[in-house]
């Protein structure tokens, strides 16, 4: 393998400490977080828009400004989901335009955490790892299966027990190992922290979180590209951890330094379910100290993560863009997803139904202005989540095999030939 | 001997009392404030302990009992 010159170290982001390429996540002296750094001289001496429209349409065609040193090996087909121009919606949430990034069709698992893990996995390949995991609720935990699946690497998922069937099924069938883990969620966590530490697997939510967790990027360059080679104004995001929020910052202001785009403001918006909403909760208290939330009760169950890791950053990077935060109700989650599919066509598991509502209110609210512009980041399919709309979103009428009882059924609402 | 790396977090009510001093005294562990920060409403306190692993499992669960609570600095493992 001939190892690309863009990629050149992981760093600190707290103390800026420089660290080999490395598994590892943490920085050995305050604990900051590790991400991946660049050489951004050598990147942009290669990297042009024309560059990266000759390439094929998926994800990789930014790889000068992804963590791995040769050429990618795994997921090779993901990205370049559709930016949907969602006019009926805009029409609706009572804004001038609006766009809907929809990784709900994302390749092969239906979520944008397919991005992120064909990242991972790609790096694991190069350092060497045979057995790959993970710890997840359900998305990442398909993302992994499969992708792994795919690539030849053992997998290990590491779910909570009590998990639903439906999420269990989606990553057994790709003959992944799944071990679920009595016990609440701290204990789960700790345990794999424990996991990672001893067997030496590549855990793509712990030691390959620098790699794993730049693979967000690449859902904000595909959207400066599809709107013709420049920055939304405003872009509203799920939180779950927060990390796609700060990645999406990334993405546009490595953007914006490699004269990719030209320079413009944008502001980026943060979403949660108020059953667990710390980031939204310190957003809007003023502080930066995100309080965890110990026992997190809403439908967006992929959002639902107590403490989350990126929160600090998160905040800071809503505050630096000049863009803010909501939350809604699991009623306000079911009437977006609801909204959202009458109006574009794009049925979205529970967070997409948070990103609605929120949107919905920083548009009601004046922080995103009426006469602006805005992308709405949908970031996995409603199959997924089918049991949050049982029973809410109406029942088929059920009529004999009769024309009669057809015309009587319909009379009112449509102009029937007589 | 083990390391363990933790991040513990004190509610209002628990903000001026010694617990790092206490746990030291209480278990046969070392203790090493690697980061702090401490308001009006939450204690944050990054903690390294070195001890035998029994020590430092009986130490987490004595910071839970106080109220504290007690993360692995690679928190954040379950996603959605």
């Amino acid at each position: 393998m001939t190892t690309k010159p863009w990629f050149s170290n992981l760093k600190c982001r707290e103390c800026g400490r420089l660290y080999e390429k490395e598994a590892i996540h943490i920085c050995e002296f305050d604990f900051g977080p590790l991400e991946a750094a660049y050489d951004y001289e050598a990147i942009r001496a290669v990297l042009t828009r024309k560059l990266i429209e000759s390439r094929p349409q998926t994800m990789w065609r930014y790889r000068e400004l992804l963590p791995i040193d040769g050429e990618p090996t795994v997921g090779t087909q993901v990205g370049f989901t559709p930016l949907v121009k969602a006019d009926r919606l805009a029409k609706a949430l009572g804004i001038r335009e609006l766009w809907i990034k929809n990784d709900s069709v994302n390749y092969p698992t239906l979520s944008f955490k397919d991005r992120v893990v064909s990242v991972a996995l790609s790096r694991a390949r190069e350092l060497g790892f045979k057995v790959v995991a993970c710890a997840s609720t359900g998305n990442l935990a398909n993302s992994v299966a499969a992708n792994a699946a795919n690539a030849g690497l053992k997998s290990y998922v590491l779910i909570p027990s009590n998990l639903e069937q439906g999420k269990v099924l989606g990553s057994l069938v790709y003959g992944t190992n799944v071990i679920g883990i009595k016990g609440p969620y701290d204990q789960v966590n700790r345990l794999c922290s424990e996991i990672a530490g001893k067997y030496g697997w590549g855990f793509v939510n712990v030691n390959l979180r620098p790699y794993y967790a730049e693979g967000s990027k690449t859902m904000g360059f595909e959207i400066a590209e599809q709107l013709g080679w420049k920055l939304p104004r405003h872009t509203v995001v799920c939180m779950a951890s927060g990390s796609l929020l700060t990645k999406l910052h990334k993405a546009y202001k490595e953007f914006i330094d490699l004269d990719i785009v030209p320079k413009s403001d944008f502001s980026i918006h943060g979403a949660q379910a108020s059953g667990c909403s710390p980031i939204s909760t310190a957003f809007k208290a003023g502080t930066e100290i995100v309080k965890p939330v110990q026992n997190p009760d809403t439908i967006a169950k992929s959002l639902a993560i107590g403490t989350p890791a990126d929160g600090y950053y998160a905040i800071r990077s809503m505050k630096e863009t000049g863009g803010s935060c909501e939350d809604c109700t699991d009623e306000e989650i079911v009437e977006g997803i609801k909204l959202l599919a009458e109006t574009t066509g794009i049925f979205a598991e529970t967070a997409g139904g948070v990103t609605v509502a929120c949107a919905r209110k920083l548009i009601a609210s004046g922080k995103i202005p009426k006469d602006e512009s805005a992308v709405l980041c949908i970031t996995g399919h409603g199959l997924k989540t089918q049991e949050a709309i049982v029973g809410k979103v109406g029942e088929p009428r059920v009529i004999g095999p009769s024309l009669r009882e057809f015309e009587a059924l319909v009379a009112d609402e449509v102009g029937a030939k007589s | 001997m083990e390391t363990t790396r933790l991040w513990l977090m004190y509610p209002a009510k628990l903000i001026t009392r010694p617990i790092v001093y206490e746990l030291g005294h209480k278990f046969a562990v070392t203790t090493n404030v690697r980061q702090a920060s401490v308001t009006n409403e939450i204690g944050l306190v990054c903690l390294e302990l070195i001890g035998e692993r029994g020590e430092i499992k009986r130490s987490i669960a004595w910071l839970e009992e106080l109220g504290v609570k007690v993360e692995p600095v690679e928190i954040n493992t379950i996603e959605g």
